[in-house]
């Protein structure tokens, strides 16, 4: 287990959780993805911060940390918000900005 | 004494602008014109009594200035608000009080019942107060305020009926013109603050009158700018054009301020500031010329109007053309000696004409009146004295200041110029005989009722009449260079040691007398003539101009020079405002304006196409857009 792990499975990660956002269709999972993508670029700040011998990289996960969390409670408020409006989470279905 | 209230002269006037201005809303038409006349009348006799004093003061003190606060300080350069009365200032404040106040006096009567009564008197008032400035002012600068202040009560006084649009024209018309002339003016006050670093008259004299190594160049220069404002102000070819027009005014608006005194500003203006003109040798004959022209061209205009007024107001110009004759020929004591004495007939002539125009009802056409000397003897009588003075036939005043200059142009300029001068007295005495043998001789040609001119109107002729008579007694004793008149002037033209030495020589006194009788003899025989063909026989003259009507036409249109004006000035002016209102703005500017709005709404229109509102879409480009700029910084910083 090396370094190239951890930045392979971070990078893995990160990618299923961008080809989630733009292919799922529950607000829900879009969601999931979004914290899977945040977490995935944790797990490679944490590797660098371990290989390169430094502390900064665990202070930037403990901050995204926070803000994931925060930005959680405000995305699942949005989530809520969404269904009482729209009676659905199918983001296919909500387009009011189309200009 | 008194000379330490000299400010008081123009406060006076002022004080009444602010009473009737401010004030003056709930007040009655009598209180009004008592609270005008007043201001004015008060002025008048603190002009009299300083005039007293000076008269009875050593030659050599009757200078006296007084400076109030210093207004403008800039490094060397000094301005003050102070005034300056020397027997030069003297008489012109004398001409603008005693006229002015007369003037005043005739309006109650003339104006009455005029709806803009109030704001007539303010602006009369108003015209004196600057008027005074513009006379006493020590300054160029202050000089200048006084000059433009003038200005501006000519034109709203011209337009005094301003429903009217000849008459509101014509006061644009006044004002844009002088613009022409002032920028002159105010392009030499520049170059005199860039040249000498002060604006005082009295510096500016001593500076000149030392050894003070400024080229004779930019010194014409200097004076030719400031000529041209005068040019401008005193109405000379051939800026002459508003003057005519200017006769749209009120009657008396037109003997105070486009015959006695306003117009007169540029002459006293051109005496003011001699030692320019005196050093400057080149400029004085090109003032001479312009005077010249004017004097003629005008006397020949005036032959051919008519108009009552248009009358006086061409002659006017010719007169005023004569002045500066005089102050080209250098003999300024005889230039300012013809502008109070016609000042004064001048005045009278255009109350006269107010009286006339009231009498019938508002006619001015001079071949619609006839006979009125026994329906209205008194207008009729001093009428015929103020003409006599214009045309100046012994003993009036205008006699004696015409002759002085006719002869000075003699003495400086040899007999061509006296042949002009010649030429131009005898077309004086023409058009007064013609105008007073058609409106007040011969038969009647006015159908209806003629007004009796009651006291207001009577008065000031009386006064002005008997002030035209005596007022050539100013003129004695004659032929030599010492008249009373120049003795009051002293030493005004004296600039230094020996710069004015060398006048009166040359001309023996018989040659004097000799030719002052030519003249007389030739102007006597002309107003006679005319007098007769116009009473006796104008059927005949009528028919005589009606055959020669181009050229009575072309008199008539003053020699069709404001067409001229139109064709070169007006017309491409107004092409090129149209073009530049259709073309350059309409296009052009707008065109820019609107095309970039025009361009921002297309463009939004197309990129709104964009926004589809799948959030998916737009995730794709965010995570496309984090991978261009990653890889533009990857590219470019490693």
């Amino acid at each position: 287990m090396g370094f190239y792990h951890f930045l392979s499975l971070g990078i893995v990660l990160f990618t299923i959780g961008v080809v989630g956002f733009v292919i799922r269709n529950n607000t829900m999972v879009l969601l999931m993805s979004v914290e899977l993508m945040l977490n995935s670029v944790n797990l490679i700040f944490v590797a660098f911060s371990r290989y390169l011998y430094g502390t900064e990289g665990q202070i930037y996960v403990l901050i995204i940390m926070a803000i994931a969390a925060a930005e959680v409670a405000v995305g699942l408020a949005i989530v809520i918000s969404i269904y009482r409006l729209f009676g659905t989470l199918d983001i296919s279905k909500i387009k009011l900005l189309k200009g | 004494m008194l000379f330490k209230a000299i400010y008081l002269l123009p406060l006076l006037p002022a004080i009444g602008v602010l009473i009737n201005g401010l004030l003056g809303k709930r007040f009655g038409d009598k209180t009004v014109a008592f609270v005008a006349c007043t201001s004015v009348g008060l002025s008048l006799i603190l002009a009299i009594g300083m005039l007293y004093q000076m008269i009875i003061a050593d030659p050599a003190h009757r200078v006296i200035t007084s400076s109030l606060y210093r207004w403008i300080s800039d490094g060397s350069l000094q301005i003050n608000v102070g005034f300056l009365i020397d027997p030069l200032a003297m008489a012109m404040i004398m001409v603008v009080t005693f006229v002015g106040f007369v003037i005043h006096f005739y309006s109650i009567g003339y104006m009455e019942g005029d709806s803009g009564y109030r704001r007539y008197f303010v602006c009369l008032n108003l015209f004196i107060f600057f008027m005074l400035v513009l006379v006493m002012g020590d300054n160029l600068i202050l000089t200048f305020v006084g000059w433009e202040g003038v200005g501006l009560c000519s034109y709203l006084l011209i337009g005094h009926w301003y429903e009217k649009k000849s008459a509101s024209d014509a006061g644009r018309k006044a004002f844009v013109v002088n613009r022409v002339g002032d920028f002159g003016f105010m392009l030499g006050i520049l170059l005199v603050i860039v040249t000498f670093q002060t604006v005082n008259f009295a510096e500016l004299k001593t500076i000149l009158a030392g050894n003070h190594g400024i080229s004779t160049a930019t010194l014409a220069i200097i004076s030719l700018l400031l000529f041209a404002g005068a040019i401008g102000k005193s109405a000379q070819f051939p800026l002459h054009v508003w003057l005519p027009d200017a006769m749209e005014g009120p009657t008396p608006v037109s003997a105070l301020i486009h015959a006695a005194t306003m117009v007169n500003a540029g002459v006293y203006f051109m005496c003011r500031i001699f030692p320019f003109l005196q050093q400057s040798q080149f400029v004085l004959p090109i003032i001479a010329l312009v005077g010249m022209i004017t004097a003629v061209y005008a006397a020949c205009c005036a032959v051919g109007q008519k108009d009552i007024k248009k009358v006086l107001a061409y002659s006017t110009i010719s007169q005023i053309g004569y002045m500066f004759m005089a102050v080209g020929c250098g003999i300024y004591v005889a230039g300012m000696f013809h502008l109070v004495a016609h000042g004064v007939f001048k005045g009278l002539l255009f109350l006269g004409s107010g009286a006339v125009i009231h009498a019938v009802k508002g006619e001015q056409n001079i071949a619609n009146m006839g006979g009125l000397i026994k329906t209205i003897p008194v207008t009729a009588i001093t009428f015929l004295i103020g003409l006599l003075a214009l045309a100046g036939i012994f003993p009036m005043a205008g006699f004696f200041s015409k002759d002085a200059i006719i002869m000075g142009g003699y003495e400086t300029y040899g007999i061509v110029y006296w042949l002009f001068g010649f030429g131009g007295a005898i077309l004086t005495a023409l058009y007064c005989g013609k105008l007073f043998g058609m409106a007040f001789l011969g038969e009647s040609n006015f159908t209806g009722h003629v007004h009796k001119p009651n006291f207001f109107f009577k008065a000031p002729l009386v006064i002005l009449a008997v002030c035209a008579v005596f007022l050539g007694i100013l003129g004695l004793p004659m032929f030599t260079k010492n008249t009373y008149f120049a003795q009051f002037m002293g030493s005004s033209f004296n600039l230094g040691a020996g710069g004015h030495a060398a006048e009166g020589h040359g001309v023996s006194l018989s040659l004097e007398i000799a030719f002052t009788l030519i003249v007389s003899v030739f102007a006597i025989s002309a107003i006679v003539l005319a007098l007769f063909m116009y009473s006796k026989h104008r059927k005949k003259m009528i028919d005589f101009e009606s055959r020669h009507e181009g050229l009575m036409m072309f008199l008539f249109k003053g020699f069709w020079i404001d067409k001229v004006y139109d064709t070169i000035w007006v017309r491409p002016l107004k092409w090129i405002s149209n073009y530049s209102n259709n073309v350059c703005d309409k296009k052009i500017v707008d065109g820019a304006v609107n095309g970039t709005g025009k361009i921002a709404m297309e463009a939004g229109k197309t990129l709104a196409r964009m926004q589809s509102g799948y959030v998916r879409q737009y995730a794709v480009s965010i995570i496309f857009g984090v991978f261009v700029l990653v890889g533009i910084t990857v590219m470019f910083f490693f």
